[in-house]
């Protein structure tokens, strides 16, 4: 379908807010690493995937103020804490710490790959244009992610032990990235967000998990409770505010600067 | 009298600010429209002028974020209006359909070769999106200098959003190629 029935507008800018603002969030996290990562390469790239992250955030902001007659930069800049629909897992700050920045990653990218496919398969057939061009600039960040976890996993006994405390550390919140957003059972059953191919949190553990056994690691994860309200119910952490007005510090000074 | 096709030749002349070729062979262009807006223009006075016209352009950026698409969408509006005298030049950019390396022209990807960028087959299987791993693999290029296939991945990240980097361990040279989606 080319236009969206009313009635399933606001469960689809919960949605569609919820994958830009964890992706403006990660990729303003991962913007310090500028000049700081490991390795020249590492940190052109790391620089590049934080630049797409924040890219595919404005674009999926420019879909949802066309849906409501918003503004991109409002959306991105202009609404309180509680508004915003981000895991907390992306929020948390990484103590300058290239474990914990490469578990967050790898966390983070095997979600969205699973989101924006089925979003890719949506009927809604502007959304899955726009899904199905972030799906293909993912699946690059995903295999640096892997990769990452991969080599570091399998490199000296401290790197091990590293990647593995970072990765144990970061589980918990991890588990809380598939919390669903309000309202996405109407989106599933119009189709505008078709259903996945099994229970998201079964697949997003078992990529996850899959990874990890071809280094030997085996991680429990386990979802949160069906009671659990956070991030995508507005649930922010202690560290959220403090960023926010770092990255909303320009556009409170001047709402009408061009990005 | 402005039509899609002398449109599309001012197109061909732009060249894209990261790339040696035209924004036409790299494969952004999508679609041109001349329209007449003001619809209660008398026929009788014949065609209506440039400055009575509107052209649309649709573009498809290579990557969501590419930095360059503001410069880009400044130098087609200002080209256009200045070769053809048309004032309401408007650039959209879309998505649908989705770029890839397979709407490089075969022209564009002999002149990327000739610079030193080499571009993925469209029959390889990276074409579709699959990733390709930090080694050598079977979708390796071709060095564009010397020809050899003693090639390595030095970077899947380069200079600019589409490319990566590679290394000819027979010319020793570094090139870059572009990013299989």
């Amino acid at each position: 379908m080319e236009t969206l029935p009313d009635s399933l507008t606001t469960p689809l800018v919960e949605l569609l807010l919820s994958i830009a603002d964890d992706k403006l969030i990660l990729g303003s996290r991962n913007s310090d690493w500028t000049g700081l990562a490991p390795i020249l390469e590492e940190d052109i790239a790391f620089s590049a995937l934080a630049q797409d992250d924040i890219a595919h955030a404005a674009s999926l902001y420019e879909f949802v103020a066309q849906l409501t007659g918003d503004r991109a930069d409002r959306l991105a800049y202009g609404r309180q804490p509680e508004e915003y629909r981000c895991a907390q897992l992306v929020e948390l700050e990484d103590g300058f710490d290239w474990a914990n920045v490469l578990a967050r990653q790898f966390y983070c990218d095997h979600l969205d790959e699973l989101r924006l496919s089925r979003l890719a398969r949506s009927c809604y057939r502007p959304l899955a244009a726009l899904a199905a061009r972030l799906l293909a600039e993912e699946r690059l960040s995903l295999g640096h992610a892997d990769g990452w976890i991969s080599r570091l996993l399998g490199s000296t006994e401290e790197a091990r032990q590293r990647m593995l405390a970072a990765l144990t550390a970061l589980a918990a919140p991890a588990c809380a990235l598939c919390e669903p957003t309000v309202g996405v059972e109407a989106l599933e059953s119009a189709g505008v967000y078709p259903p996945a191919e099994g229970e998201m949190f079964a697949l997003w553990s078992g990529a996850v998990a899959k990874t990890l056994q071809g280094a030997g690691v085996r991680l429990d994860l386990r979802p949160p409770g069906s009671e659990y309200t956070g991030g995508r119910r507005g649930r922010r952490s202690e560290a959220f505010a403090a960023l926010l007005d770092e990255i909303a510090e320009v556009y409170r000074v001047e709402p009408e600067a061009a990005w | 009298m402005i039509t899609n096709e002398r449109i599309r030749r001012v197109l061909e002349t732009i060249p894209d600010p990261e790339m040696p070729i035209s924004i036409v062979d790299l494969g952004l262009l999508h679609a041109v429209r001349v329209l007449r807006p003001d619809a209660e223009h008398d026929a009788s006075r014949g065609a209506p002028s440039p400055s009575h016209v509107r052209v649309e352009i649709d573009l498809i950026p290579t990557f969501v974020g590419c930095p360059a698409l503001d410069m880009i969408r400044e130098q087609v509006c200002a080209k256009v209006a200045s070769e053809t005298g048309c004032r309401d030049v408007r650039v959209n950019f879309v998505h649908e359909p989705p770029w890839s390396v397979d709407r490089i022209s075969a022209a564009g990807r002999e002149q990327l070769r000739s610079f030193g960028v080499t571009v993925p087959d469209r029959s390889s299987p990276g074409a579709a999106g699959a990733l390709v791993p930090l080694t050598v693999s079977g979708a390796a290029p071709a060095c564009p200098f010397c020809g050899a296939a003693q090639v390595e991945l030095t970077s899947r990240f380069g200079p600019t959003r589409c490319k990566m980097i590679y290394y000819c361990n027979a010319c020793r040279n570094s090139f870059e190629h572009l990013k299989p989606v």
